[in-house]
Parts: structure tokens; sequence; C-alpha cells
């Protein structure tokens, strides 16, 4: 999470920077992320279901919902939106993700598919990315008209 | 638990460079650091890129309390001997927790013993001699480490009245409690009492990083529940004793009249003794074996061939000639019409071993 924490850091550094030019844009695009906890419940002869619930309690082991609300709030269309998600180091993507989801596993330097993304051991053996090798992800969507939203999800599992 | 929600600026900057750091314990994510959801945008507008948009929302890990005991060294009850003190078993006890903890250790004899121990010590082997010394005793296991393991001895003393075969065995259960404080027992967690644990909350919605929660989830033991932060595990002692038996066989040497082919048993004829001890399979050891052998009356013994002990036998329970002429043994050369004597020490006789004394006399 190196990368991820230095790419933080400029992120901040160029918010606050250009924190003047955001106000009188205006800021077409508004964010909302959070976090749910995937709850699995067993009851007597019903089979297991799962509900979403606040994270009052989280422990390793727990599967998450990262979920992240974006709006076009200009009147302007937006182009190239690319939402970029560093993976917080407490978590791993959960194993059953997409293989087609867009990812880096090398702290955000390379972006690709991830049944395509390779790794190189220690040792110089280069196998394919895992689920758990993710450091970011990210998703890009070609335009967004005025007044469109969306949501985008993904699990994780607490390490 | 804390959940905080803001834009990211200069003050998420600094959070960010605290605690990206967490490594992963095979335990899990230690208990108080950040989950973040964490999302920056690009985009355009009529072909220009706009100042990157960012949100972040965290949650704060929780802690896990688990752990486990288990029997180690010698699985299976540990054999000892009557009036045995400070007999020792062994035990691990494992922190599966998420965060560093306090175990308070108790050990009760289990139901149902066959005897009863006495002055029963938990203690940490601190110089590993495998025994009690003064001072190792302890209570509780103070500030065990994630993912650390501790092994915990317990020694007990067997009474002088229990009898081969019987049992007592020991219940070693570990109780986490808060740890933090060097050299403090802290507060146990347990299920009515995590309003005890001073870090727990209440989701209060205070913006307060130790805001963590503390939850229950060790599975049953020997005798305790499912998530009440103990566990146990049981270890015990069996009274072991010799089990030794004594064979004894002669065989025919040679005569004056045959040789040593196909000799009889007539006047003259050299016949060898062969007494074999055996230790049975799971019995004590067996010490000072002593074999004493009166010869007939009409026999009279090989001085020359001497007294042999520690040999082996072959596949028919014959003596093999692998034996130690022992000068420590002893026979009494008697006078013609008093039978003469043979005896000897064989070496310790570990259980499921054999050992054998043999000598030669003649017929007379």
């Amino acid at each position: 999470m190196k990368k991820g924490r230095i790419f933080g850091i400029f992120a901040a550094l160029a918010a606050l920077v250009s924190a003047p030019a955001m106000a009188q844009n205006g800021q077409s695009v508004a964010l909302n992320g959070d976090v749910m906890v995937v709850k699995t419940i067993n009851e007597d002869g019903a089979e297991p279901r799962t509900e979403l619930v606040e994270p009052d309690l989280v422990v390793p082991g727990d599967r998450l919902l990262f979920r992240t609300n974006y709006e076009n709030t200009s009147a302007e269309l937006v182009e190239n939106f690319v939402v970029t998600n560093p993976l917080s180091s407490a978590v791993q993507l959960a194993p059953d993700t997409s293989g087609d989801q867009v990812v880096s596993v090398d702290g955000g330097k390379n972006f690709g598919a991830l049944s395509a993304l390779t790794v190189t051991e220690e040792s110089g053996t280069v196998r394919s990315a895992l689920a758990s090798d993710v450091t970011h992800l990210r998703w890009t969507l070609a335009s967004l008209e005025p007044g469109e939203s969306g949501q985008i999800t993904f699990y994780a599992i607490v390490r | 638990m804390k959940r905080t929600k803001q834009l990211l600026g200069a003050v998420s900057s600094v959070a960010l460079i605290a605690f990206s750091t967490a490594p992963a314990y095979a335990a899990g994510t230690q208990a108080g650091q950040p989950i973040t959801n964490e999302v920056f945008v690009d985009y355009q507008v009529g072909g220009f890129d706009q100042t990157q948009v960012s949100d972040t929302d965290t949650i704060t890990v929780d802690r896990k309390i688990d752990l486990t005991v288990a029997e180690t060294g010698n699985i299976g009850r540990t054999q000892v001997s009557p009036n045995q003190t400070q007999a020792v078993i062994e035990f691990e006890v494992t922190n599966l927790s998420n965060d560093v903890a306090d175990f308070v250790l108790t050990a009760t004899p289990a139901a149902g013993n066959d005897f009863t121990l006495t002055n029963i010590i938990i203690f940490v082997d601190a110089d590993a001699d495998g025994e009690y010394d003064v001072g190792e005793e302890v209570t509780y296991l103070d500030e065990l480490a994630a993912d650390g393991v501790q092994q915990v001895l317990v020694a007990a003393d067997i009474p002088v009245t229990a009898t081969a075969g019987q049992t007592a065995d020991i219940v070693l259960t570990a109780q986490a409690a808060e740890g933090g404080t060097i050299g403090v027992e802290g507060d146990i967690y347990d299920a009515t009492n995590t309003s005890d644990d001073t870090e727990a909350n209440t989701e209060d919605g205070t913006v307060n990083a130790a805001n963590v929660d503390t939850v229950l989830a060790d599975g049953a033991g020997d005798d305790d529940a499912v998530e009440d932060g103990a566990f146990s595990d049981t270890d015990g002692y069996v009274v072991a004793a010799a089990d030794v038996s004594v064979s004894k066989a002669s065989t025919i040497i040679s005569d004056p009249v045959n040789g040593t082919s196909n000799p009889k048993p007539i006047p003259g004829a050299v016949v060898e003794y062969c007494i074999a001890v055996t230790n049975g399979p799971g019995a004590a050891l067996a010490t000072a074996v002593n074999v004493a052998d009166t010869l007939p009356v009409d026999l009279e013994i090989d001085d020359v061939f001497g007294v042999f002990i520690d040999g082996t036998v072959d596949g028919t329970g014959d003596c093999n000639a692998d034996g130690t002429d022992n000068a420590n043994s002893n026979f009494v050369d008697n006078a013609l019409g008093t039978p003469d004597e043979v005896s000897g020490t064989l070496s310790d006789l570990p259980a499921s071993t054999t050992r054998t004394l043999y000598f030669r006399a003649t017929i007379n």
C-alpha cells in the first residue's frame, strides 16, 4: 500500500491547491461512499440469506460491501469519468470478484482486468494475479449526462 | 466502532500516513485499525481535465477475542508412579484474537478421577528444564500478542495409594482478559462483562480512533461454552506399574557319548539354562531386576562358562549368545548333595523389552 499512500498524499495536496478552482467550477461531480457489513443469517428451516447491516461490529473475516454513489450535479456532460478506489490494507478483495474487474496489483502503477494481470514473486516466478494481490480498483465511464447518477460496489474481506 | 466521514483534506492525509501500515496477522487485522473506503474520480468537461474529486468513509476493526488451549508434548495421559511428586503435563495457549490479551489460567481436577491430585501448580517453564522450579508458577499469561503461543505446564502430586491403571485428569482453562498493561492482570472478557472493558463503547458516535468493541468468537473447549472468552482442554495421568514376566528354558549342548550331535540328557551332558525376563507393553520401567535360580541337586554349575546377563532372545524365545559375562553375577558352587545357586541383576527394563540371564551346568 506504499504506492497508494503516496497517491493519497498527492491527491490530498492536489485537492488543497486547487480548492479555489473547484469552487469556481462548482464541482460537477458529487461522491458519497460508505461501507456495509454483509451478514449471513441462518434461520432454522430456511436457506441462509444475507443482509446488509451498519458496520457497528467489524472483525477479521467479515465480508464488507464497499459502495460509492456518484452523480453529475452539473448541467454539463461529464466525460472520461474514472473512479479509482485504493483498497484499504486491512481488507482484501473478495475472491469471487469478476476476473473482468479492472484493478491494479502494483500499487496503482498499472491497471488491467484482474484475470489478465500477473504478479512476479520474490523468487522471480510469475503467476496469475489473485484477488488478494489487488491494491486498487478502477471503473471507467465514457460519459455521464447532467443529473445522471449511479453506484459502484465491490466486496472485500477483512484481513 | 468509530465511523467518520469527511472529504479528503490535509488532516485525513496525515491519518493515511499514520494508519496505512497495518500488517496482516494470521489472527487478522489488529483491532483499532481503520478500514477506509477511499475513492478518487478524474473526469473531463468539454474535453478539459477537471479537478480530482475524492471521498472517504472510515470504519474501525473491532477486537475479536478467540483462543485455544491444547494438550501438547506427550499426547494422552502421562505415565506416573504412585507417590510421584510434581508430575508434569503440558499445554499450549494460543491467542487467536486480533489484539494483545492477558489469559487467566485455572487448573481443575476433572470429574471422575480415580485418585486425588494434590499440590496442583500452573507454571511457565522459564528455564526450559521441563520441571517445576520455585518462582515459575503463574496465575495468568501477561500480554500475549496476537497469534502468540505460550507453553503452560501443570504439575501435580500423585498419592502413594494410587494403583496401576488408575487415572486422574486436569482441565486447564484460559480466560481472555484485557491486555495493554504489562504486569497487570486485566479485566476479563466475557459475555456479561464487555462493559467492563474500558475501551468498548456502545456506538456512542464519538470520533475516537480508540473506539473498539469487543466480540467473543471463541469455540467451546472441554469445560467451557462457545463465545465466553475462555477455552479449556484436558490432560492427565495414568499410574503405570512394571509388568514383569519370567520364562526359563533349557537346551542340552553336548553329552559324553554323542558330543554336540543330537546330545542326550545323560550323566556328563552339558545343559544351558536360559532365563528370559520380559516387561510388558505400556508398563513402567522395571529397575533392579534380580534373577535368582537354584539348580536341581544333580546339576553342577559350569563355573568356567560363567553367568551371562542382558542378552536377547530369538524368535522362539531361546537365548541368543549375545549376553555379557557379568563379573557381578554370583554363583555358589556347593558341595555335592547341596543345590548350586545362580543370581544376577539385569539392566533396567523398559516396556516391551526382554533381557536374559544364561549359564551352563553339567548333569552328574
